[in-house]
């Protein structure tokens, strides 16, 4: 602003006119963003809440060794946190947020059901983001018949019944040791296949998306001029549709993670998740589910954690929205 | 900022709704254990039973001869089907006594031990549509049925080869079973190949009912009969006047049975109480619901609208134990049951009977029981014949003890220290062949409460298990080549009252490739495990095959006792193929509406035929 307003030869209008001025500098784009959402206060919380679930699933460990004094599986304790008939005791001076129906320390399983989904989240977002990133600017870049093929291949998955077909997966690989082979792929129930499931059903909507910004991008003039100087298709959507791209793609995998993080605990919930020793908390909210009118803390807890965690993601990702793209409206 | 000032309030009252929720709940109190009693008052004739439950159980189609559980077992017995001969519909001993229902009297063998003669009442009619005596070729047909091979009959064995030409697979014609045989309509006469002591409680089992050919003929395959089955006792589908039977294309399912919803039983206006000595039927009519809320069906308990919960949540137990008002509404029986874990034989580091036996004496039994919901659940269970089955003559054996069941680690490791899994002899399995175990059990409640307490028993002597919690967990532990090592899963209730249904779980000639109940595969030969395409790990597989005929061969009586008591030794010491751990009871919880409770134990549920309500509500 200020550097057209000079251009112009107009004098500038401000408070003390006639005295001497500063000399405005321009801010860069990385610059800007930041002074953009550091202004936004409710994202600043939510990343605030990140890092402090950040940090309390990496010290899980430390915590439960320090603090709590016992692991996540720990049922030493069982018989004096479960009454005569199997149900649990509240919250207590041992037990900060109760005991489950196995007797186990509510607090240090919820912290570890921390890790569980921060990790699932984190690393099905990225494995999503990455292949549909590549997908999304091949098929729009290239159009016709790639283009064609790769959104068939979106269509279908997209129509895929996830649920059914999770749970169909835990059914037939998940009843021996070995699983089952598809390919050169062993399958069997664990960490490993539930950040699969994530990944391989969430990659097409991102897929979409990029495929959707590069359709209009591949028509820019710079895209033009760099095609003009003999660029490779390869240089063009890398270094030339790709950073444009950043911003949609960063907003939406911090809008994907909270997603992801509910995915990874319905599918704990319906048993094909993560394996009954690691601690999730959608397993915990489908073992509170059924004694809930007795033992209220069991889903209060996990619960609350992961509408914490879904909020703040969210509120991240939105201020990551309004701060690189201030032309959305609010 | 206006959008997410929205997110901020829709998050703060999600938050404030999960606080209002959380609110109450609490700790609980140490309870007495239930009261076994019948509901007293004055049982009246008239009004409605409502059970509901989750599920109807059914693993045939409600066919009677492919049934094999006990939900439907109560209602066949009580309300639908008369066999020859029957039981009183009683709790306890009494309830396992067999008593004449369609004969005129129960038979004792001729002189050889292998010919059973009966005689049909007169009078004993099917209901609607067909309102006709039961004759001799109904019973026959019944058995003819068995011998069907696409009806999948779920206990055959207990008839085939035992009468002598019934083979399963032959589908015989009218009179083509040789040991069966009709003199006029209502003499029969079963010709064993060897005796048999336990024929008789054989005869008492639903598959065992009359059935008329000229409606279940129609029916070729296995689950299909089930929606048009013909009552010969005191109730009757609702609907069943309706069903026009007059030939195979104008039969149309009974309109009171619905297999995702209900059964609707009302009286058989064909049956005459003159000849049932032990039948009451006091209600009106009979509803079993498909209620998959378990909450909501144990709060309409008190609402009246659901008058029976089998097996009710611990909080429901809790409830009913701790408050005076409801204790005449709980009711509590031994169930002839055992619950335990099993243990593959063939697959290691199961197949060290040292590992084993370590396995049973570092198990939490008393954790076991406090996950199943506490002491009205049962007793722990030290062996694995019921108690109740054995006239307590092994109330006392517990081959593996601890203090207060909760699992002896030093014996446990004295134990393990002398398996080859243990190379440094420390007590802690420290091969491969411990680690990593994969475990089976199912993804509900007692399992998944169960769970923790046997990684964390196992863990003591250094066996880790990776377990795996599945919808299903009876298929793969049925399935030989699944080689599941150990689960958590299993139960088995007798078939009837005698140990020969406990004893075929271990017979090693009783080994089914597929459908398999000999879980830990005791006497398994390498002739059934190339059957079953597997490799025989371990050549030194135990069997009891030989024990088993022996007692098999003894009388009824005192003897035959004794002889399954010291198989249960054998199988306990020698074999180790189980960690028993609960002899379970059953639990029911009733409404207020109920004014007579009465409990089968034959089938283990409520004796239906006998239970009463107020008419008035």
């Amino acid at each position: 602003m200020s550097q057209a307003v000079e251009d112009l030869g107009l004098p500038i209008q401000g408070p003390g006119a006639g005295q001497d001025t500063e000399e405005i500098a321009g801010k860069s784009p990385r610059q800007l963003f930041w002074a953009r959402f550091k202004q936004d206060k409710v994202a600043l919380v939510g990343v605030g809440v990140i890092v402090i679930l950040a940090v309390l699933a990496v010290g899980a460990p430390w915590i439960s060794s320090n603090i709590a004094h016992r692991g996540p599986n720990d049922i030493s304790l069982a018989r004096e946190m479960t009454d005569d008939f199997g149900l649990p005791v509240g919250p207590n001076g041992t037990y900060l947020f109760g005991a489950d129906k196995a007797g186990r320390d509510l607090f240090v399983r919820v912290i570890y059901g921390a890790r569980t989904s921060l990790l699932v989240a984190i690393f099905a977002t990225g494995i999503s983001v990455s292949i549909g990133v590549v997908l999304g600017i091949i098929a729009g870049y290239f159009g016709g018949k790639i283009d064609t093929f790769i959104s068939r291949i979106i269509d279908m998955i997209l129509s895929l019944p996830l649920l059914l077909f999770a749970i169909g997966l835990g059914a037939a690989c998940g009843t021996t040791k070995t699983g089952c082979n598809f390919f050169f792929l062993e399958i069997k129930p664990g960490l490993g296949l539930v950040v699969f499931i994530i990944a391989a059903f969430s990659w097409p909507y991102i897929a979409r998306i990029v495929r959707g910004n590069t359709l209009s991008i591949r028509e820019k003039e710079y895209v033009e001029a760099a095609r003009s100087l003999g660029a490779s298709n390869r240089r063009i959507m890398f270094r030339e549709v790709l950073p444009n791209l950043v911003a949609p793609i960063i907003i939406y995998s911090t809008l994907i993670i909270p997603a992801n993080v509910i995915f990874e605990a319905a599918l704990s919930f319906l048993g094909v998740g993560v394996p009954p020793r690691t601690p999730s908390w959608g397993r915990m909210l489908a073992d509170a589910s059924r004694i809930l009118d007795v033992a209220p803390w069991m889903m209060l807890f996990p619960a609350g954690f992961l509408v914490l965690t879904t909020l703040a993601f969210n509120l991240v990702g939105d201020g990551l929205r309004d701060a690189l793209d201030p032309r959305s409206g609010r | 900022m206006r959008s997410k000032r929205n997110v901020w309030i829709i998050a703060l009252m999600l938050v404030l709704s999960l606080v209002a929720a959380a609110c109450g709940g609490g700790d609980g109190d140490d309870g007495d254990t239930g009261q076994n009693g019948e509901a007293e008052g004055d049982a009246e004739r008239g009004g409605t039973l409502t059970w509901e439950s989750e599920e109807f159980s059914f693993t045939g189609g409600f066919d009677p001869v492919g049934e094999y559980l006990g939900e439907a077992w109560g209602v066949y017995t009580n309300l639908l089907l008369r066999n020859l001969v029957s039981y009183k519909h009683a709790p306890d001993a009494e309830g396992n006594e067999l008593i004449a229902d369609l004969a005129t009297e129960v038979p004792e063998p001729s002189g050889d031990g292998t010919e059973y003669t009966f005689t049909i009442k007169d009078g004993v009619m099917f209901g609607p549509p067909l309102s006709r005596e039961i004759v001799c070729e109904d019973v026959e047909y019944a058995f003819r049925r068995i011998a069907t091979e696409t009806l999948v009959a779920q206990y055959g064995n207990y008839y085939e080869g035992v009468i002598e030409g019934l083979e399963i697979g032959k589908d015989p014609g009218k009179g083509g079973i040789s040991g069966i045989t009709c003199s006029g309509d209502k003499e029969i006469t079963f010709t064993l190949s060897e005796p048999t002591g336990d024929f008789l409680y054989r005869l008492a089992m639903p598959a065992a009912a009359p059935v008329p050919e000229e409606v279940a003929g129609c029916f070729k395959r296995a689950g299909e009969y089930g929606r048009y089955l013909v009552s010969s006792s005191g109730y009757m589908f609702e609907g069943s006047d309706q069903m026009d039977a007059s030939s195979c294309d104008s039969l149309e399912p009974i309109s009171g049975f619905d297999p995702d919803r209900e059964q609707i039983l009302v009286r058989n206006p064909d049956y005459d109480q003159a000849t049932d000595d032990y039948r009451e039927n006091w209600i009106d009519e009979f509803h079993h619901v498909i209620n998959t809320n378990t909450n909501d069906l144990e709060q309409r308990l008190d609402t009246g609208d659901n008058d029976i919960v089998y097996t009710p949540t611990p909080q429901t137990l809790r409830k009913f134990v701790q408050d005076p008002e409801l204790e005449d509404r709980l009711h509590v029986y031994s169930g002839d049951r055992t619950w335990y874990v099993t243990m593959n034989l063939n697959e290691a580091p199961f197949d060290d009977i040292n590992v084993r036996k370590a396995v049973n004496l570092v198990m939490d039994k008393d954790g076991l029981l406090r996950a199943w919901g506490g002491a009205n659940q049962g007793e722990i269970a030290t062996h694995i014949i019921p108690n109740s089955m054995l006239n307590d003559t092994l109330s006392d054996y517990d081959p593996y003890p601890s203090e207060n069941f909760a699992g002896d680690e030093e014996a446990a490791k004295a134990a393990m220290a002398e398996s080859k899994y243990d190379t440094d002899g420390d007590g802690i399995c420290d091969a491969p062949e411990c680690k990593g175990i994969l475990q089976i059990g199912a993804n509900v409640p007692p399992n998944t409460d169960m769970l923790p307490i046997v990684e964390a028993s196992l863990e003591k002597i250094g066996i880790t298990l990776e377990s795996r919690e599945v919808t299903d967990a009876y298929t793969p532990i049925t399935t030989v080549a699944r080689r599941v090592p150990i689960s958590i899963r299993p139960g088995w209730g007798k078939d009837y009252p005698d140990v020969y249904t406990f004893a075929v779980l271990f017979q090693g000639n009783g080994i089914a490739c597929e459908g398999n109940y000999n879980y830990s595969l005791v006497g398994l030969t390498q002739e059934k495990a190339d059957e079953c395409g597997i490799p025989l790990n371990n050549p030194d597989i135990p069997s009891v095959d030989d024990k088993i005929d022996e007692c098999y061969a003894v009388s009824q009586g005192p003897d035959r006792i004794t002889c399954w008591g010291e198989l249960d030794q054998q199988l306990m010491e020698e074999v180790v193929p189980w960690v028993p751990y609960l002899f379970a009871n059953v639990v029911y919880t009733v409404s207020g509406d109920v004014t007579k409770f009465e409990f089968d134990q034959f089938s283990g549920t409520g004796a239906w035929s006998k239970i009463a309500v107020d008419p008035s509500t």
